[in-house]
């Protein structure tokens, strides 16, 4: 089984297994990259997040969870990561806020929104746009398939909490892209 | 299309553009060379506390106690199979491997590597440790890892992997075939099983089933070889032995250990320039023979000896004074090591059993 392989390779690179951390590392690169740049905007910033989860990589496997799958521990690294970052880059964070706000009411003036269907460009900013915490769900979800369940242990919250926040970022792209009128909070029959 | 599974589509497509730099990957890595210097230099200092703590207790008062000095910030640099075949230890290393397992010599070296010193270029420092990872190839994918002492040669750590079948690894076993496999490796490896007192226990890990085995001397408390037994792996660490091991009592009075000399003698410097291990020396000063004969027997003057250990006691004591253990006399180095020769000169002129 694919997991206890990983499960393996883990406790030999934590013992000191160049190799084991070679073939780890080649199996969870690509994922956790995209994961992060999902997450986190700047190329700077992504590269530290990026090896900070793998320095927790070899320095906890407290938390490994033997009876779920491989990739929902690791993500749980990132998440936790990326959540840590986000703490601590807060002040310097809201700036960027500001900043990005500023802009985006400039991209308002020059390009009228357009009404089509959006194109990946738009899905791209509409989705940048959505706040972290939307940003993060709808990436579980959508990225990696996650049930909301699933993305509430993940996140550590509430399940409601995370239905919430669910729909809030479907709205809000809903609003964005689309242009639609804005529904009730009611069932998405996609989970 | 709904708006989920645009959302789907479009993230798994942007996905695909983004390309991890190799910048990070390059970071990554020296991140985990990093996490593993640390993690040996731990099993390093552990070993040497316990040095530490007999030479400590053996204090002579007149004798100044030459604690190694610290380890330099080290690095482990990668070796091509060529330079491990030629280089002494590397090769030594190879050679005591296939004559235990015959069957090691078709095994491929994927992975070699040397921390600290510069094995290529013998005129620098030696190498601290070298380590050696040969795989079968095909079959079960046995592997053996060999982690040795670059200035003693010996094998300090031996780590065999997947050589049992895959589905009845290991810690499968009953404790008696458990047994059995580690003290053939030791027998193999290093010989004299038979004359070690054995425990085994297992170790509380939730995550992972796990035996450790010890192989101590008779009269000893630290064990001589240390075993960890999991999954499908038996790792083995020398832990008597060694170059800041307990090795005590180089001479012996009245057939009494004699522990007077044992402060200038254990030198790691001294080892090296002898290509001695102190277990080894211990044996040929009960022979009778001075240090300075065994020195000569290998084409090493007897001015060689007398500068590395009156070049590392000095150190030390310029050591001791700094951190504000004995006062400080201001003298030169030189002026130290001057000082400290006769000392120096009756300890490698001695013969055990003959009055100080």
């Amino acid at each position: 089984m694919q997991s206890e392989y990983m499960y393996q390779l883990l406790t030999k690179m934590i013992e000191g297994d160049q190799q084991a951390f070679q073939t780890m590392y080649e199996a969870t690169y690509r994922d956790v990259y995209r994961t992060v740049s999902f997450l986190v905007d700047h190329q700077q910033d992504r590269e530290d997040v990026m090896n900070e989860i793998y320095m927790q990589m070899w320095t906890s496997l407290a938390n490994y969870d033997t009876n779920r799958p491989f990739h929902f521990w690791l993500h749980g690294l990132v998440i936790r990561q990326v959540q840590r970052f986000r703490v601590k880059n807060w002040r310097r964070f809201r700036i960027f806020e500001r900043i990005r706000i500023f802009s985006r009411e400039d991209h308002h003036w020059d390009h009228p929104t357009v009404m089509t269907e959006g194109t990946n460009q738009e899905i791209s900013q509409a989705i940048q746009k959505l706040t972290d915490k939307q940003r993060t769900v709808i990436i579980l979800r959508f990225f990696h398939d996650y049930t909301l369940e699933e993305i509430a242990t993940l996140l550590g919250i509430p399940l409601g909490t995370v239905k919430s926040r669910y729909h809030a970022a479907l709205q809000a792209l809903r609003k964005n892209l689309w242009n639609l009128p804005l529904e009730r909070m009611e069932k998405i029959n996609d989970y | 299309m709904t708006i989920e599974r645009k959302i789907r589509e479009h993230l798994h497509k942007e996905a695909e553009t983004m390309e991890c730099p190799s910048a990070i990957s390059k970071r990554i890595e020296q991140s985990y060379s990093q996490y593993l210097q640390r993690k040996r230099s731990e099993i390093t200092m552990k070993k040497r506390l316990i040095g530490g703590i007999v030479a400590a207790a053996i204090l002579i008062p007149t004798a100044v106690f030459a604690a190694p000095s610290l380890i330099e910030m080290l690095t482990r640099t990668p070796m091509t199979t060529e330079q491990v075949k030629v280089d002494e230890v590397g090769k030594a290393t190879l050679e005591k491997l296939y004559s235990a397992f015959p069957e090691t010599k078709s095994f491929e070296i994927i992975d070699a590597s040397h921390l600290g010193g510069d094995p290529t270029n013998s005129t620098k420092m030696k190498a601290i440790q070298i380590s050696i990872v040969l795989q079968e190839k095909g079959g079960t994918g046995k592997k053996i890892r060999l982690d040795t002492n670059g200035i003693t040669g010996e094998i300090e750590h031996v780590n065999q992997e997947n050589w049992e079948p895959k589905e009845k690894p290991i810690i499968s076993l009953t404790d008696q075939e458990i047994k059995a496999k580690v003290d053939y490796l030791i027998d193999k490896m290093y010989g004299n099983i038979d004359k070690y007192e054995f425990s085994m226990e297992q170790m509380e890990n939730p995550n992972q089933k796990t035996f450790m085995l010890n192989y101590t001397e008779k009269g000893s408390k630290t064990p001589f070889y240390q075993v960890f037994v999991q999954g499908n792996t038996i790792s083995v660490s020398l832990i008597g032995g060694g170059p800041t091991s307990s090795v005590e009592g180089f001479f012996s009075t009245n057939g009494k250990p004699d522990y007077t000399a044992d402060s200038f003698l254990n030198d790691e410097k001294l080892f090296s320039l002898l290509k001695i291990s102190p277990t080894e020396l211990k044996l040929e000063l009960a022979k009778g023979k001075s240090v300075v004969e065994i020195a000569a027997s290998k084409n090493v003057s007897k001015q060689q000896v007398i500068d590395v250990i009156a070049n590392t006691q000095a150190e030390g004591q310029i050591q001791a004074e700094q951190n504000g253990e004995i006062p400080k006399n201001n003298h030169s180095k030189e002026q130290m090591k001057k000082a400290l020769e006769p000392k120096v000169l009756q300890v490698i002129e001695h013969k055990t059993e003959t009055p100080w």
